[in-house]
């Protein structure tokens, strides 16, 4: 009985169906918005759908030299680490698996998809894939020490490293939510940089190295690299809802489920206004932002948060 | 880290049209560029010695679409003055007006281009929307687009009336509103400035020496601009400025077209307002005199100059066009030297090279495409039945 | 008379230097001015040129002229044209680069070469410019002797070999 449960969890809810879903409605979503921001008139409801069972029907090449098994891996390890991090993350009052630190184990679940895609263009064999995967790496010592500082605010506030515990703490006390404010910014920032979106889409920039990481990539395999990075958008959205905006409210039930969507969703609007309103800046000037403005601002939120704590709430 | 090259081009989603760059990086940085060209070669020059001076204007303006207007203006002011032609008043004000348009029409490209290839696409989206207002001026003005085929030899083929001069005026007020926001944008935005100050630099003894032309050169600061320095129509009686800058880089080249732009709204009120009454146009013979000579034209990306040799017969010995971009090729390997990889597309776009303008000339011409063909006796036929179903007879025997 | 002064200096200037060199000059307006000058001092006159301040070679322009095939330099300093034509016989057509006193010459010098089959002492091998790589060698579109009709049958039959 537990391991179908089990199997619900992963394949359904909130595994890979719902991710699957609503990651996919969220990038259509995030096309049309942008679409109508820049003055276009956008995809229609059913185009990401559309792009994916295209891409399914394509034929897969694999080029010369490239080392097939890993080549073909990759794109369902990124799928399965993005689904693994999500159960983690709660939607309802609670979620599927919670121990002390799962927060950090979410942050590392999350990085595996970056080493696929590093390792998804170091396998291709192809100079652009090589430079995206090189970027890709660069990019990721850059965004990854800000994110994960400004989580540890929270966390120290909460006293607690659970993310379960983190949101129940804001729930029963929103106030605190107000002191984040900085915290939340680093964090929608740097998970620009995780999901490789302007103004941080160097690893990818069509302009400059065609595909990058992708560029020897297609059919279905390029269509579940999509498909992850679709799904990390949900998990990154639902992590910072979490942390950041008091999760469910303790609310429970299909409540807590529509309140869930309606502020990840707010939060994926956040991120294509920034991608609206942003030039693609070089990589190394997304490192030298990253290490010079970010990972001040949330070692700032680190200390007021520690002031907090242990002056005002004593 | 060793040496890669990469291959940016013939086809690279950052280029436009096919030219190939091999870029030798160490790491993102790089160390050596070479330009190849040739992609884009399709034998007007030829194609041009086998057809008479009316055919060759339209086949001229077929060099390139943005500066369409440019291409047989230069050719029109050889063969103008080879003929000793004393063109109207009026056709002088109506070819500077389309030429300013048609200035405006692709510095709005040229900015949508440059953010397009810095990764900013709201603005890319935007100019081109604002671009669509100028497309409709020269639509009513020529009743076409791109190729607009207003020249012809003597004067203009189409007069305008007081009607299209004030929408013209509603359509420059509007745009001359939203350029204030480009301005703001390009030079207060931190990612714009971010990804164009201190890239492709080009410094001014430089780019005198590689022979820049256009809002490349005046971004260095060198003093060139032909309707300055040897006016043609009727820039003499306009009151200008010639733009130029001297932060020698990308940012610079933004300034100076954004503000060229607001220049080109005041010639074109000036000459909307002041347009002389005539003839738009005489008559030139079908046989030009021998003679030869030299024009110098202001395109949007520079200086266009053509040359034309006429034997006294109905077709030119020899027409040769020199544009803009294959003089502003020579920089390019300079710019790029020592940059970063990411900066290589915008360098690029920054001469706003235009290839098919620079591979124009020899062989394979449209008429012998595979897929119909029509020699020019068939294809007169053909129109002509075209426009008779159609209601219109143009055979007045 | 006054509109052309600068231009009337220049005349003078260069009929007393290159004396048995010019063999026509002449002042078509203001701004334009027709030199044709032997290739053996073509390379003398144009780096004189540049000292008086003409930097900048605008295009070369080829021409065929029947027994003769030749060039001319469009040379500026921005407002008048001074045009350099030197000509050389088609039986062995050959010019000197001009790159040691205009280095940007070199793509108009390799049109020379391709279009025109004027052979360019001193320009390094290169790439074709601007035919394609599998165009037939010897055979130079912009002479008068190419037939437009011709070559495009030659090119046909060219790509159904392949």
């Amino acid at each position: 009985m537990e391991m179908i449960t089990a199997l619900v969890y992963i394949a359904i809810f909130p595994g890979f169906f719902f991710l699957a879903v609503y990651g996919t409605a969220l990038q259509w979503a995030d096309r049309k918005i942008c679409a109508v921001m820049q003055n276009r008139v956008g995809p229609p409801w059913y185009q990401t759908l559309a792009d994916f069972i295209k891409l399914a029907s394509k034929e897969v090449i694999i080029p010369d030299g490239a080392d097939v098994k890993m080549f073909k891996a990759l794109p369902y390890i990124a799928v399965a680490a993005v689904i693994t991090a999500m159960l983690f993350i709660p939607i309802t009052s609670s979620p599927i698996y919670s121990f002390q630190g799962d927060m950090i184990a979410v942050v590392y679940l999350l990085t595996i998809p970056t080493a696929t895609f590093f390792l998804a263009g170091w396998s291709s064999t192809s100079p652009y894939a090589s430079f995206g995967s090189m970027r890709v790496m660069t990019q990721l010592f850059g965004y990854e020490v800000p994110m994960l500082l400004s989580l540890v605010g929270p966390a120290i506030l909460a006293g607690s490293w659970s993310i379960y515990d983190i949101s129940a703490y804001f729930s029963t006390n929103p106030k605190m939510l107000f002191f984040q404010i900085i915290g939340f910014i680093v964090s929608l920032l740097s998970v620009q940089g995780k999901l490789e979106r302007v103004p941080f889409d160097t690893p990818h920039a069509k302009n400059e190295i065609v595909g990058g990481q992708f560029t020897e990539y297609s059919g279905i395999l390029l269509g579940l690299f999509n498909l992850s990075i679709d799904m990390e958008m949900v998990v990154c959205a639902a992590l910072i809802n979490a942390i950041f905006l008091g999760g469910s409210w303790q609310l429970g039930g299909w409540a807590s489920i529509v309140l869930f969507l309606i502020k990840t969703f707010a939060i994926v609007f956040l991120f294509t206004a920034i991608k609206a309103m942003m030039a693609r800046v070089r990589i190394d000037q997304m490192v030298k932002f990253c290490w010079k403005y970010l990972a001040p601002l949330a070692m700032i939120q680190i200390i007021v948060d520690i002031c907090l704590k242990y002056t005002l709430l004593k | 880290m060793a040496k890669i090259t990469i291959p940016l081009g013939p086809q690279h989603p950052a280029l436009k049209e096919p030219e190939n760059f091999m870029l030798v990086l160490d790491g993102e940085q790089i160390c050596d560029a070479t330009v190849n060209l040739g992609y884009n070669h399709r034998g007007i020059e030829k194609a041009a010695e086998n057809r008479n001076y009316i055919q060759d204007i339209y086949l001229l303006e077929r060099i390139c679409g943005i500066c369409s207007h440019s291409h047989v203006s230069c050719y029109i002011g050889c063969v103008e003055e080879i003929a000793k032609v004393e063109v109207p008043q009026r056709a002088k004000a109506i070819r500077t007006l389309v030429a300013e348009l048609e200035r405006i029409h692709s510095h709005l490209l040229w900015l949508g281009v440059a953010a397009y290839e810095m990764g900013f696409e709201t603005m890319f989206m935007y100019t081109w929307r604002d671009r669509e207002q100028v497309l409709d001026c020269l639509e009513m003005l020529s009743g076409n687009r791109v190729h607009y085929g207003i020249n012809t030899l003597g004067g203009v083929r189409r007069d305008i009336n007081a009607q299209q001069a004030k929408e013209i005026i509603k359509k420059i007020n509007y745009l001359e509103e939203r350029t204030k926001y480009y301005v703001n944008l390009a030079t207060e935005e931190p990612t714009v400035l971010a990804r164009t100050q201190n890239v492709g630099k080009l410094p001014y003894k430089v780019a005198l020496e590689r022979n820049a032309l256009g809002p490349t050169a005046r971004a260095s600061g060198v003093k060139m601009d032909v309707r300055k320095q040897e006016p043609y129509f009727i820039y003499d009686k306009l009151d200008f400025e010639m733009i130029t800058y001297d932060s020698e880089d990308v940012f610079g080249r933004v300034v100076v077209r954004v503000l060229e732009l607001v220049e080109s709204y005041k010639i074109i009120k000036q000459v909307l307002s002041a347009l002389p009454e005539g003839a738009i146009s005489v008559k030139v013979p079908w046989k030009i005199p021998a003679g030869e000579s030299v024009f110098r034209y202001e395109a949007p990306r520079g200086e266009d100059i053509h040359y034309v040799k006429s034997n006294g017969s109905e077709i030119p010995e020899r027409v040769k066009v020199r544009a803009p971009t294959l003089s502003n090729f020579q920089s390019i390997p300079y710019m790029l030297k020592g940059d970063y990889l990411a900066d290589v597309p915008i360098t690029i776009a920054a001469i706003d090279p235009c290839m098919s303008c620079t591979d124009r000339a020899v062989v394979y011409d449209a008429k012998n495409g595979k897929t119909r063909t029509f020699d020019w006796e068939e294809l007169r036929k053909y129109s002509i039945e075209f426009y008779k179903k159609k209601g219109v007879n143009f055979s007045t025997k | 008379m006054s509109e052309t002064l600068k231009e009337e200096e220049l005349k003078k200037e260069l009929e007393n230097k290159f004396a048995g060199s010019i063999y026509e000059i002449q002042i078509a307006r203001k701004n334009r001015m027709w030199i044709s000058v032997n290739p053996q001092d073509a390379l003398r006159l144009m780096s004189f040129l540049k000292e008086k301040g003409y930097f900048h070679l605008s295009t070369i322009t080829g021409f065929d002229e029947g027994e003769n095939l030749g060039a001319i330099y469009h040379i500026t300093d921005y407002y008048t044209i001074v045009n350099v034509r030197v000509r050389t016989p088609k039986t062995s057509p050959s010019l000197k680069t001009v790159r040691d006193i205009y280095p940007v010459c070199e793509s108009f010098e390799r049109e020379l070469e391709d279009l025109f089959g004027i052979k360019i002492e001193g320009l390094p091998e290169g790439r074709n410019y601007p035919l394609p790589e599998g165009f037939p060698k010897g055979v130079h579109p912009l002479r008068k002797e190419v037939k437009l009709d011709e070559l495009v049958k030659q090119l046909d039959s060219q790509k159904e070999g392949k």
